[in-house]
């Protein structure tokens, strides 16, 4: 069987000089190992050259979730990790591997040095509107104001005035929470690495239903300092208006980078 | 391969369309009568007549949607329409982000790592 003919299925790159097993947690139980050169090794089960298409929705997401068991597993024995997308496949056998670890062994050593002893993290920062904008009509007269004389105002009159209000408290709610969030964003840079804000937000437990987005970072944080971290979430999670939701520690899939140009985009 | 079309839903979403058009000028229209209050040429009479007029143009569009079933289609004509007129607005204001994205997209990928020519 020439290299060709075959294909390594890519979990990700650790720190380890252990030729070893990690079991059948691959995908569809595929056996897992690791190939190494030097003191780094790629973890990857071994497949067929061509990917083979998940046969339904369900097994996708088992896939899925396979690929990030491994990942989690992998933390756990190597530390820190450098975590392949699901989906990667590698043309070729486990001695091509090798020599794509040889060739590139400068760059995926620093990266495993630079991410050593930290993990990501992932902070949403929620907000109740009811609460935040009747906070807010207390604090400006103005609002307060026409919003107590629009009862007394004939249907014309207080329709218009009724505009007014809601656009005032909408940019008033907009400028309260920009302020917030320079302050949230400061206190979350103050104790990361680095910080990524998300634009997108996949997925929000029923918990936070009826509150809104604010703010949302990935962070790359380090061990030593996580405690420190979610005392300071704690402060903004106790405030009646916001909700944090704090998960991790993740493999840094936001972080790694083979290029050498990830930007600090805070 | 033909184009399936559901006349339903392509009524439907027409009529939601128009309806969030509508609305959105119906915005704009209560924008200019707040400017003109602030800038105080409205009489009180003027205010309440514009006012009713507006009041009646949202109920009416409230009713429309109700009866016709189309408060998400609305919804979500208005909230792609902002999205668009965002991700423009954004592009404008700051040009570097396009080329961030692009390198964002073209950053570790490792589909594209060639093993075989190593």
């Amino acid at each position: 069987m020439t290299e060709t003919d075959q294909a390594r299925y890519l979990y990700l790159i650790a720190n380890t000089e252990e030729e070893r097993s990690l079991g059948d947690v691959g995908l569809g139980d595929s056996p897992v190992y690791t190939i190494v050169f030097q003191d780094i090794a790629a973890v990857v089960h071994a497949s067929k050259p061509e990917p083979e298409p998940a046969k339904n929705e369900e097994q996708a997401k088992q896939w899925i979730l396979n690929h990030n068991y491994v990942i989690d597993k992998a933390t756990e024995n190597f530390n820190t990790v450098l975590p392949f997308s699901f989906g990667c496949l590698a043309r070729g056998d486990d001695k091509t591997i090798k020599r794509w670890l040889q060739k590139n062994y400068g760059l995926y050593k620093r990266e495993l040095e630079r991410l050593k002893n930290s993990a990501e993290y992932s902070i949403q920062i929620f907000y109740d509107p009811k609460i935040l904008e009747k906070q807010i009509i207390e604090t400006i007269p103005e609002l307060k104001e026409i919003d107590q004389k629009i009862e007394t105002m004939p249907k014309g009159k207080a329709y218009i005035f009724k505009k007014k209000f809601e656009l005032g408290l909408k940019q008033a709610v907009s400028d309260h929470l920009a302020s917030m969030g320079r302050e949230f964003g400061k206190l979350i840079k103050e104790n990361s690495i680095q910080t990524i804000i998300e634009e997108k937000i996949p997925y929000v437990p029923e918990k936070y239903a009826g509150k809104k987005v604010m703010v949302a970072f990935s962070c790359l944080v380090a061990q030593e300092n996580v405690d420190r971290f979610g005392q300071s979430l704690e402060k903004i999670n106790k405030r009646e208006e916001f909700a944090v939701r704090f998960t991790g520690p993740w493999a840094p899939f936001n972080f790694v980078d083979l290029k050498g140009n990830i930007e600090d985009e805070t | 391969m033909p184009i399936e079309i559901d006349e339903k839903n392509l009524k439907k979403g027409l009529l939601g369309l128009v309806v969030a058009l509508v609305e959105i000028i119906t915005e704009l229209l209560e924008k200019q009568a707040l400017l003109r209050i602030e800038n105080e040429s409205l009489s009180d009479e003027e205010i309440e007549r514009l006012g009713e007029a507006l009041a009646d143009l949202s109920e009416a569009l409230e009713t429309i949607k109700a009866d016709n079933n189309i408060e998400d289609t609305v919804e979500s004509v208005r909230c792609g329409l902002d999205e668009v007129v965002d991700d423009v607005v954004d592009k404008l204001m700051n040009p570097a982000r396009w080329a961030k994205e692009v390198e964002k997209h073209d950053r570790n990928r490792p589909g594209e790592i060639s093993l075989l020519d190593s």
